[in-house]
């Protein structure tokens, strides 16, 4: 059956030539057969049989203890000594917004104004971006593009990495609205007290706009339309997700009366970096976090040498559902190291399956789509990869199968394609 | 004394290149010996009131602008100012600030450094030679020399900076602190200066929230516990200084000398550094410092001794001419006085400020009561109810000598009372006027003294012994790391030698170096500590040949095209916790960089991270220098907004012809110095001395293979060019740093026997990176060139083992091959793998010991050695961190303490920190 893959191969090396085509729907059923599954619920089948259909998986089950019937399936693909992931997920991302950073035509993440709940990530979206193909092929292949910027910078919207345009590859529109909550440390020469009062000003604007979004709601049909104010309707009935950014104890306290104050239902903070002090708090209140980048520094000289890389372990000691995102410098293309920074928090301490979980089932709950993406159960999309060894570690992930819907999508990439050119050039095998 | 400051020149439209002081003057604006602050003196009754209230008599004055400044001047505080002046150009000032110039050069500490060098160089060579021209600064500077030269710093590392200025240009500079010498008072004292000291503490912070003490750095918490020490460490070790008040009024000035002399600063040794010492380092001995026949009489009148607590200075005699400051204790007149007035007698309370005092009359007045106009009766007696008021009266009450006026306003008037206050100060008598003009006498009887409080209440903290911490930063060590014999029994060394991988293996480590590898089963002494390494790997340790760690005020002199002349090791900032960081990510020797801002930047400097160490024992020992050169973007300053559009190049075109310029430039200078050398009529030169040039110099290092060049470089365009520009000029590119499209034009890199350090997989950020691929280290290395990969990030910097690993994943590359990308590659590139880089019998004991396969993303550095110290112990970091947070909670209730007491806080402010990289322009004020 390897023959088979190298087939797959083949057929994908050759039909491809500049341009990555997205994978047409899926027509034969596929079995993977033998490879160690790593469900995304925390469980993990060393020898699994997967069995997709229709863009579904339709049967997850343990090969050792159970007979598979393999002539249901019309490919059947040996992994054996593989290993088995969801789609990994991107949170809090800008890709396809931002290609060149430097190059302000690239730039489609920020908008003018602070208050802009009506701005919609989705339909800047690139899904031609040639920075998406470089991050699939370590398998992250879903993303949450986030807008940047201002106070409400706009609502988020999930796509998968293999599209023709945004309107296929969106998989939840606008689910969630961004909030830059204010800094209460903000690395500024002024005074301290002043910071304060700007932190309390700001703060207040923020509880004057959600004030007049809740009255608008309430009274959303004699008002004249205020498209920003209408945009906010969604937090209040429960169908859009607050997504805080915000990283300090302090913060974070103001946040969960906010939350309180504003019978938000569903609240995540992005960041986080305090999260664990205050994970009692967090729990409580139904609060979900999406983590900062594992690769970062300590932001204080005198906290643990480590802090950023144990965040995950320490928060996941705690209970609250958290996720790992990536956002810093150079975010787009610094995604296809998403899973090794997962990598870095099981070093130090996080349990190997709730890594997995940490960018799949956990971000699929967090954004609301765990009844059909983030893990590999039964009735999913058939959204996964497969990789030749341990994808959180660098050296042995090497993703070989990767399915969107059950589509096999094109692991080839211009940064392939270069280095491919220039080792022919130079006779290097 | 109130010298002007300069006026605020408005910031030009475009960059000012070119100095806009046209006449006879230096080049560059930020250097004017010329000037002297007498011109902008003004007397201001003020400011020479709070010095004669603080005890001076004599004051040095100067503006704070530039790097030489120009001369001050000395003073008296004589308010008939046409006496006052002793000393026109007494003294000549320097700093390593730039000031008011727009001047665009120097925009850095290195660069401020590297430009008051070559002012020096230019100085001596115009001195020395008979130049076609004038130059009125520099004149004015020789001329000086035999003034007292005070340089002005802030802390303890541009303090030694200055003090090695003076070292290399034989300069006595008396070199003004930041009052933090006790950091490192062994190289304090090494130098042999002597120093003016300020008195400025540190203010406490308001910790009572616990996050926001989290915001402190651990260095401010120690340095407000320590900074009182701070004389005192500095006489225990025969260090001469003298003090200053600047930054103090007069009650904070008298307040922190007396905590200076409570913490062990002896009176004596105090009160030389207020006279003495600054007389004799104004060469002033003659005329001041001391109360002698012959000597201006300079002298204050002190109610106690000086510098106790209780000692008011009464007068300040300035050249004979007395001024009052406090009214002597015995007519202190506070107190409760019972004032007989005609036979009433009523009470007189004194208080307030000893030398203002303020007076009330307080009697008690009886009256019925009375409610909404009804009087209230007694229901018993019928009578109506008595209530007493306590009535009380300002007085108005003024003091000249002994005689006193009061006066004061009553129901039935005014009374005015004068009178004499009679030696004892507490009875008084005279007469007055009662409200209907008649004449009356009076007397105040005082009952009761005023309670004298202490007269300035200190508040401090108890410290009194200052426990060092090298550095003082978080995670510093109480004692440096020392050499031990190590043997690491039973691990899996990766040798980065043709030996590959050895399994099983013992490595031991003695005096500094490797001494064997193999099995070596009872060789040991018994002092030979024994390390466990079964399960564990053995690598060199690691080496990052782009960094920008430990760099003070910024990574680039980013003004000119061109320079050289500036040098990283001139700035290396020991404190920076990320080299402690680094050592966790088993990184053991650092390339610091210039950064990327202009085609040719400045000298790199090649440190090994000895953690603790100052700034001149990091430097990495006997090897050769190296040069940061940048092409692209950064250099034609693509992303710079749009002021920068006038420095040439702007294009790639005009990079090549900068580089052109530049060698071409350096090849004349070197030729002008053969010619000097080789033309000699009996023995002796005849030529005039060409004029010594530092950045030509370093450029003619290059040509003549003594000075190394790494390269910032992204397109292969750039990269081809340059290699033709070598080549035609005669010169090497040894390193091509970043060169992300190295991959297009390996061949001739591999023609032109140039390496190549990379990074792992970043890209997309900028234009010219948009055809980086992570292939590149693995292309090149299986082109046989020596590939490294590099940080250039304090992050990343700390995980260079997962940086190489990619290596493997992307390009297929061996294992060995990977590991040696961080190690022995890096340092066949620096010129220095034969002392360091693989595992070798005789090599630096510059090693790490991984938790597993170094390459894998699981593997922790669990210890690092440098030089054979062990410098990072992860199952000795959980008690470090207790240790630091305890230290640091200790000091914070001692904030606490301090504060419960009555001492000031302030408010807690964020760091201020910024991490460099190449393209950073921004000085970060560390």
């Amino acid at each position: 059956m390897n023959k088979l893959l190298s087939i797959l191969y083949i057929v994908f090396c050759s039909t491809i030539i500049s341009q990555e085509t997205p994978g047409s729907i899926q027509q034969k059923s596929i079995l993977l057969l033998d490879g160690t599954a790593h469900i995304g619920n925390g469980q993990v089948i060393k020898r699994s049989a997967i069995g997709i259909e229709n863009g579904k998986i339709t049967m997850v089950e343990n090969s050792l203890v159970r007979t598979i019937d393999t002539s249901n399936y019309d490919e059947i693909i040996h992994i054996k000594g593989k290993h088995v992931y969801p789609g990994f997920i991107a949170c809090n991302s800008t890709l396809g917004l931002m290609d060149i950073g430097a190059v302000r035509a690239s730039r489609d993440l920020y908008e003018v104004g602070e208050y802009n709940p009506n701005i919609r990530s989705i339909i800047a979206y690139n899904t031609d971006s040639k920075i998406t193909t470089t991050v699939r092929t370590n398998g992250i292949l879903l993303g949450q593009i986030c807008p940047k910027g201002g106070v409400i910078s706009g609502s988020s919207s999930l796509v998968q990495f293999d599209a023709w345009n945004w309107e296929d590859a969106l998989i939840k529109a606008d689910e969630g609205i961004h909030l830059n909550w204010p800094r209460y440390y903000n690395r500024s020469k002024k005074d301290k007290s002043q910071l304060l009062s700007n932190y309390q000003k700001r703060g207040k604007e923020i509880v004057e706009f959600f004030n007049r979004a809740f009255v608008y709601q309430k009274n959303s049909k004699t008002a004249t339309t205020n498209i920003r104010l209408k945009a906010m309707n969604g937090l209040f009935n429960g169908t859009q997700q607050l997504y805080v950014h915000a990283n300090y104890v302090k913060e974070i306290t103001d946040i969960i009366n906010f939350k309180k104050e504003f019978n938000i239902s569903k609240l995540c903070i992005i960041g986080g970096y305090d999260s664990w002090m205050v994970a009692k708090q967090l729990k409580e209140n139904n609060i979900s976090v999406m983590l900062p980048r594992i690769h970062s520094l300590p932001k204080n000289n005198h906290d643990n040498i480590h802090l950023p890389y144990s965040l995950p372990s320490k928060l996941a000691e705690s209970g609250v559902l958290f996720c790992i995102q990536n956002s810093g410098d150079m975010q787009e293309m610094i995604t296809r190291n998403l899973p090794f920074m997962v990598g870095t928090a099981i070093a130090y301490g996080l349990d190997y399956e709730t890594g997995v979980a940490s960018i799949t089932l956990n971000a699929a709950k967090i954004l609301g789509v765990d009844d059909k993406l983030g893990s590999l159960e039964l009735g999913k999309d058939a959204t996964l990869f497969v990789s030749k060894g341990d994808a959180f570690d660098i050296k042995t992930n090497k993703v070989e199968i990767s399915l969107i819907n059950g589509r096999l999508i094109s692991l080839d990439n211009d940064q392939i394609r270069n280095y491919n050119k220039y080792k022919k050039k130079f006779n290097i095998d | 004394m109130v010298v002007s400051s300069p006026k605020k020149k408005a910031r030009p439209n475009s960059p000012q290149y070119e100095s806009s002081n046209k006449g006879p003057y230096y080049w560059n604006e930020a250097i004017h010996p010329e000037y002297k602050a007498i011109v902008d003196f003004t007397f201001n009754e003020k400011s020479n009131k709070e010095l004669l209230k603080k005890g001076f008599g004599v004051v040095l004055s100067h503006r704070e602008d530039g790097i030489a400044r120009g001369s001050g001047f000395v003073s008296t505080l004589n308010t008939f100012s046409n006496k006052s002046l002793l000393l026109n150009d007494a003294a000549c000032f320097y700093s390593f600030k730039k000031g008011s110039s727009n001047q665009v050069y120097p925009s850095s500490l290195m660069g401020c450094i590297a430009l008051l060098r070559q002012f020096n160089y230019d100085a001596d060579w115009y001195n020395n030679s008979t130049p076609a021209f004038k130059d009125y600064s520099i004149e004015t500077y020789l001329n000086s020399l035999n003034k007292p030269q005070l340089f002005i710093t802030n802390n303890n590392l541009d303090l030694l900076r200055a003090a090695k200025i003076a070292n290399e240009f034989n300069l006595n500079y008396v070199i003004k602190g930041g009052g933090d010498e006790y950091e490192r008072i062994n190289e304090i004292k090494n130098t042999g200066k002597t120093f003016i000291i300020p008195l400025v503490f540190p203010k406490a912070y308001d910790v009572e929230d616990p996050y926001d003490a989290s915001k402190i750095s651990t260095r401010k918490l120690r340095h407000w516990l320590n900074a009182p020490l701070n004389l005192s460490i500095l006489e225990k070790n025969e260090i001469t200084f003298a003090i200053t008040s600047k930054g103090l009024g007069a009650e904070a000035f008298l307040k922190n000398i007396r905590l200076a002399v409570s913490k062990g600063l002896s009176k004596e040794s105090a009160y030389k550094a207020l006279t003495e010492t600054p007389a004799s380092i104004l060469m002033m001995s003659e005329e001041i410092g001391k109360i002698q026949p012959g000597k201006w009489a300079n002298l204050i009148i002190c109610s106690d001794e000086f510098f106790e607590n209780k000692g008011v200075i009464l007068e300040n005699w300035v050249q004979g001419n007395p001024t009052i400051l406090s009214i002597s204790k015995e007519i202190d007149i506070r107190g409760k006085y019972n004032l007989n007035t005609n036979q009433n007698i009523r009470t007189l309370i004194v208080n307030g400020d000893r030398n203002k005092p303020k007076a009330t009359i307080q009697y008690n007045l009886i009256s019925d009561s009375i409610t909404n106009g009804d009087l209230i009766l007694d229901p018993v007696t019928g009578k109506p109810f008595k209530i007493t008021k306590k009535k009380i009266v300002p007085v108005s009450i003024s003091l000249e000598d002994n005689k006193i006026n009061l006066s004061y306003q009553l129901n039935n008037g005014a009374f005015i009372l004068s009178g004499v206050v009679n030696f004892d100060s507490g009875s008084w008598d005279g007469n007055g006027q009662n409200p209907n003009g008649n004449w009356i006498q009076w007397t105040a009887i005082r009952n009761e003294k005023f309670e004298v409080k202490k007269e300035i209440k200190i508040f401090t903290n108890d410290s009194t012994i200052y426990s060092p911490i090298y550095p003082s930063a978080s995670f510093g060590f109480d004692t440096l790391p020392v050499n031990q014999s190590f043997l690491i029994k039973n691990t899996t060394v990766w040798t980065s030698e043709n030996d590959g991988i050895l399994f099983n293996t013992d490595v031991l480590i003695n005096n500094g170096e490797i001494k064997y590898i193999g099995n070596v089963l009872d060789l040991v002494d018994k002092s030979t500590i024994i390390i466990d390494g079964s399960n564990k790997h053995l690598t060199a340790g690691l080496i990052d040949e782009h960094s920008h760690i430990a760099i003070s005020r910024g990574v680039n002199e980013g003004s000119h095209s061109v320079t050289a002349e500036v040098r990283l090791l001139d700035v290396i900032n020991p404190n920076d916790v990320n080299i402690f960081r680094q050592i966790a990510g088993g990184v053991t020797t650092s390339q610091l960089l210039h950064g990327s801002a202009n085609p040719v930047g400045g000298q790199s400097a090649l440190i090994k991270l000895r953690w603790g160490a100052n700034a001149d024992q990091m430097k990495f020992e006997n090897a050769p220098g190296f040069i940061k050169f940048a092409l692209g973007e950064n250099v034609k300053q693509s992303n710079w907004g749009d002021r920068n559009t006038t420095r040439f190049p702007q294009s790639r075109m005009g990079v090549e012809q900068v580089y052109y310029d530049a060698f071409t430039r350096a090849k004349e200078y070197g030729e002008s110095w053969k010619l000097y050398y080789n033309t000699k009529k009996k023995g002796k030169h005849i030529l005039p001395q060409p004029r010594k040039d530092l950045q030509l110099e370093t450029l003619l290092e290059i040509l003549n293979s003594t000075r190394f060049i790494t390269c910032h470089s992204y397109v292969q365009s750039e990269i081809n060019m340059l290699m033709k520009v070598a080549d035609s000029m005669g010169f090497k590119l040894n390193t091509f740093t970043h060169i992300l499209e190295g991959y297009k034009v390996a061949d001739k890199m591999k023609k032109h026997g140039a390496g190549g350090s990379t990074f792992s997989d970043w890209w997309a950020y900028k234009y010219e990176v948009k055809e980086a691929i992570p292939h590149n280290a693995s292309l090149l290395n299986a082109m046989g060139i020596t590939v490294a990969i590099n940080s250039d990030d304090a992050e990343m910097g700390r995980r260079l083992n997962q940086e190489a690993a990619k290596g493997i994943k992307y390009g297929g590359m061996s294992e060995e091959d990977a590991i040696n990308m961080v190690t022995i590659n890096p340092a066949k590139l620096l010129h220095i793998d034969d002392k360091v880089g693989s595992i070798k019998v005789g090599k630096d004991a510059d090693l790490v010991l991984w938790t597993e396969n170094p390459l894998s993303i699981y593997s922790k550095v669990d210890k690092t050695f440098i030089d054979g110290k062990l410098y990072f112990d992860l199952n000795k970091q959980p008690e470090k961190e207790r240790a630091l947070r305890k230290e640091r909670a200790s000091i914070i209730s001692k904030m606490i303490a301090f504060k419960n007491a009555g001492g000031k806080v302030q408010k807690v402010k964020p760091p201020n920190e910024i991490l460099h990289n190449c393209s950073l322009i921004k000085d970060d004020g560390n």
